[in-house]
Order: C-alpha cells, then structure tokens, then sequence
C-alpha cells in the first residue's frame, strides 16, 4: 500500500488498524526518497538505525500514541547523536554530533523515527536553498524552480509524500515561505516555545524551530510533542503549553483577522491580490471579520532584520575556528592563518556575506548606528504588533510576495533583491509572534501561501483558523506530479 | 565602503576573500549597508533597544553536579588533538 502523500493522522490510523507495520512504513519512505533522490532534499540517511528502530517499535508491546513509528525528516542545522550534520555547509561537511537536539529528542522518544537529515541554505542563510554546499533543491512542482528557503530540504520531502512531517526552522521566514512555495503547511511557533538547544545557531533572538507537514492538524501534533521549557536553553519559556490539538476544531465565528494597511497589497501581483481576496471570503464565509489595522513601522523590517541577524551570525559562527570541529586548512604557517584559512575554505559566499555585515554592523564607530538603531526599530516594530492584538485575534498577509522562481533568477546581481522574498514573514521574527503558512491556490500550477500572524504564545488560535480552513477547502490536498523526477 | 575597509572587516572576521570577488563583495556590503542605513530616517529617541522577544532574565536551574563528560566524544570531531588535547600549530617557540 502507497504511503505516499499520507498525512500523519492518516499513517496513525493504518499502523493501529495494522494495514501496515512500523518497518514497512519506514523501508516504504526510505525508498520514496531514493526513488526521488534527484530532487537532492537530502544531505544523509539514516537507513540503517531507523529499521533497527522501527523493527523494535514492531516487537514492542502496541503504542498508538500520535508520533510512534512516523517517519520524520529532520533539517540538517539540528544536531543528531551519532548521525552527520552539517548545516549544509562545507566547513561541517564531516560533523558527527555528540548529542541530539532537545527538539529532535523530544521527537525520537515519542516514538517517532528519523529517516534522514534535510537539505537546506548553508547555515539557514537563504531564502531559496541555492546555497547549500550539497546543492540546489528542487521544487517537486516543477524541476529547476526554488523549493524556497531555507528549510527547503525538509519542505520539498514533505511535498513530494516521501514523509508525512519534517522539522525546519525559521529565522525569517524560512519554514514558512519554503511551506508556502513547495504547498504544505508550516508553523514558526513563538520564540521560546521550543527548544533552541542543539539547533546550530545563526542568528540566536530569531532563531525557532517548528514542523513542516501536509496539514495544521500535522502540525500540531508535532508542536505538542517539540514544545516546552529546557533548562539547557535560557532563552527557553516556562509556560504551559496547552494541547494544541485539543481546540483545534472551534468554530471561528467572530474571529477577529487584521489586515495590515502598510503592506499595500494593491502593489502585488495580480495573482497573488486575487488569491488572497479569495482566502479573505472564505473566511467571512466561515465567520471571521476583517479589519483594516495600521502598524506603521512594519515596511522596516527588513533592514531592521538585515541589521540584527547578521550581527547575530557574525558572532555566532566565530566559533567555526577549524580547531575542535569542522573542516581544517591544512598547510598553515600559524594559529591566526589557521583561522583564516579554515573558515575561508570552510563558509560560501552567502556566509561570508553575512557575517561581513554583521562584523561591519558590531565594529566600533558602527555599533550604535546600524545595530542599536536596529534593535530600537525593533521595539518599535513589537509595539505595533501588541497594539494590533488589542482589536484583532490574528493577522494574515500573503506568505510570500510570489510564487517560486528558477534557480539563479534572483540575488545574483543584487542580494538585496532576494531579502525582500521575507518582506511578510520576517516582522513575526522580529517581535517573536507565531506565525503559519496554508497553501490557499497556485499560481501559474505553483503554489501559494497563505500566512496567519498570533498574538505571543497563541499557536492555538493560528492552528485553529488553519485547520478550520482546510476542513473546507481542497488547496492542502493538491499534489505535484512527480513524472520529471 | 572602500577596499580598505573590506580588508579591515575581512581581517576582524578571520576571512579572506579571493582578489577576483572583491569588487562584488564590496559592491555588494553596501547595496546591504544602504539597506540597513535606511533605518536613520526612523525616529527612536528615548526607546529602547529591544535585543530580544522575551526580555526576561534568564533562566537560573539548580546548581546540582552533573556527570555526562563526552571528551572522546567531542575529541573526535577535532581534525588534530593528542590525548586530552585540542592540537594547533604552535604558538611560543
């Protein structure tokens, strides 16, 4: 029986009714990766510790809790006891973790299995996973064309059905707008809800991990099971988590949607303003209002992010040193040459990039102009959104201003122009909002996202209002035809 | 943005960048500076930076001795290291 493009409600059934085994399942979606290898939304498998495991999950005594003998793909920037992770980067191309992400635990002991680590943009900088060192990703829609980024590895899997669920993380915007390019549903949860321990930091205040799956149903299973506090993480909230499946099926009668006036909608595609005025009457017609909502310092953004994350990076790869992990230069005349050369060899062009700015951003003279400043706009930019949530539930935007793109047709002659892919994710970043991707509609046969914005810890009502709309609506069901690969 | 600066920040972040990308790169660090300077005209007198989402202190646990040394472990990623050692060229002749 085909597993293929099954979510994870549906394999939960067919392993408790015993149609299929948890061996079967894993051997069927190890072969649906090989079978599509050439998308290349993998950097390593893990063939042989998930039979061992999914054979051991078979001999147990029966557990039909949610996640038991799912295969899961988990993005290459999480750190895997015993199993490689690079980060899709040269400079890690040969990293064997001592120990596993809280993230990723969390997961592997509710019973879930790791089939493999996910491609993606080098260190989750990217917002088309053209600068992995393993590789473009393809998009299973069309061959040539951006999965989006940075977790496209793990978009593209979940989109070509070779596993229900992977994880991703979102720095600004990249488990959403790859979710929204590839047609699947992601969630950035709130800053703190999951644990950022063993996730191989880019830029630290905006970093968050969250699932990538075929439904806000998926998705919320994956968030029960990643959420909570971690004392290994200080950043980490002590906060309830509630069950996110549990109310996920309430009317959405009355529900308050902001739309942000500074977004000035009128001046996108026509395509794109037409979905999602469609999405708009969808929603009225399940009982949702809309409101006009103004936050004045939204449009800053993106230089706001392009100022704090680098800066962020800048500091956090200085640990890359080829000294106790990563690639090495060899031939060096001395420490600092080590140094130089080992990272040099080690980071691609987008890193070395970034971590540029950044160090030009924190050096002196420049600190308080572009990195202070930043995070001042910063502040600003969080006042709008809490003003917001005081006459609104939620907000929603387009994921992305377009649909995906073909590979090499953006940011080669201006980087610039590809960090305005992020223009409608990266504010919820910023002011560490959650915030989910539906797919609402294609494009010229591509798809589109759909983005919903909650109030602080409200993954609740996000998941909700997702949920409510894929109950009535097909777009979630559409699947590529995978013939080209 | 000149090419002196580019060799300043290309030194204090420990890169080099080949002499044929240096243009490009110079290029574009300020496409991305014009960016961020764009920022200037916003006014934030008297706000307050905010350096992270959560603004709370943070988490303190208890300070109980654990055991999970992992040395081999860690040991083992290093491209040079000699016992209990990481190895790198020498340093004090």
């Amino acid at each position: 029986m085909s597993i293929q493009f099954k979510s994870i409600v549906d394999l939960r059934a067919m392993l408790d009714e015993g149609s299929i085994s948890a061996s079967e399942l894993t051997q069927e979606s190890l072969k649906l990766a090989k079978k599509y290898k050439e998308l290349n939304c993998f950097v390593t498998m893990n063939e042989e510790l998930s039979a061992k495991k999914a054979n051991a999950i078979d001999l147990n005594e029966k557990d039909s809790s949610w996640l038991s003998g799912i295969p899961l793909a988990q993005k290459d920037l999480f750190c895997t006891e015993g199993l490689r992770t690079t980060c899709s980067s040269k400079i890690l191309s040969n990293f064997i973790p001592p120990y596993s992400a809280t993230a990723v635990k969390k997961l592997e002991d509710a019973g879930s299995i790791t089939v493999g680590k996910t491609n993606m943009d080098e260190f989750a900088m990217g917002s088309s996973n053209e600068t992995s060192f393993f590789g473009n990703v393809h998009n299973p829609w069309k061959k040539g064309y951006v999965p989006g980024g940075s977790s496209g590895g793990s978009a593209a899997a979940v989109a070509a059905g070779i596993v229900p669920a992977a994880t991703g993380t979102d720095t600004g915007g990249s488990i959403r707008q790859p979710a929204a390019h590839c047609g699947i549903t992601g969630l950035k949860p709130t800053y703190g809800r999951i644990s950022r321990w063993g996730m191989i930091a880019f830029a630290s205040s905006l970093d968050q991990a969250g699932p990538l799956a075929r439904t806000a149903e998926d998705c919320a299973i994956l968030l029960n099971t990643m959420s909570g506090h971690d004392s290994k993480d200080t950043t980490s909230l002590n906060s309830d988590v509630p069950d996110f499946l549990e109310n996920i099926n309430q009317p959405i009668d009355g529900l308050k949607i902001g739309i942000i006036k500074e977004f000035n909608l009128g001046d996108l595609d026509p395509q794109v303003q037409a979905l999602f005025e469609e999405s708009k009457k969808n929603y009225e017609a399940l009982g949702a209002q809309f409101i006009e909502i103004s936050l004045p310092n939204i449009s800053a953004s993106v230089p706001t992010y392009y100022s704090i994350a680098p800066a962020e990076c800048s500091s956090n790869l200085s640990r890359f040193d080829g000294v106790r992990f990563g690639h090495r230069a060899e031939n060096t005349n001395d420490l600092n040459d080590l140094y130089i050369k080992s990272r040099s060899e080690g980071f691609g062009d987008e890193v070395k990039r970034r971590i540029l700015i950044g160090t030009y951003a924190l050096s002196a003279g420049y600190y308080d102009a572009y990195y202070k400043k930043a995070q001042q706009v910063r502040r600003l930019i969080k006042n709008d959104f809490d003003h917001a949530f005081q006459s609104v539930d939620v907000l929603m935007t387009p994921t992305s201003p377009n649909a995906a793109f073909k590979f090499g047709s953006k940011g080669a002659q201006n980087p610039v122009e590809l960090y305005l892919e992020d223009l409608f994710t990266i504010s919820s970043n910023l002011a560490g909002l959650p915030a989910i991707s539906i797919p609402h509609g294609q494009i010229n046969s591509l798809p589109a996202g759909l983005q919903l914005i909650g109030n602080f810890l409200r993954e609740d009502q996000i998941l909700n209002a997702a949920h409510i709309f894929q109950k009535n609506s097909d777009h979630h069901q559409a699947r590529p035809n995978l013939g080209d690969f | 943005m000149d090419q002196e600066t580019v060799r300043t920040i290309c030194y204090l972040a420990r890169l080099e960048i080949d002499q044929s990308k240096s243009e490009k790169i110079q290029k574009d660090l300020e496409t991305i500076i014009d960016l961020i300077g764009s920022l200037q005209t916003i006014d934030t007198s008297d706000i307050e930076p905010l350096y992270s989402p959560l603004e709370m202190t943070a988490f303190m646990h208890d300070d109980i001795e654990k055991s999970d040394n992992k040395k081999e472990k860690f040991l083992e990623n290093a491209a040079a290291s000699n016992e209990d050692y990481f190895l790198v060229p020498r340093v004090v002749e």
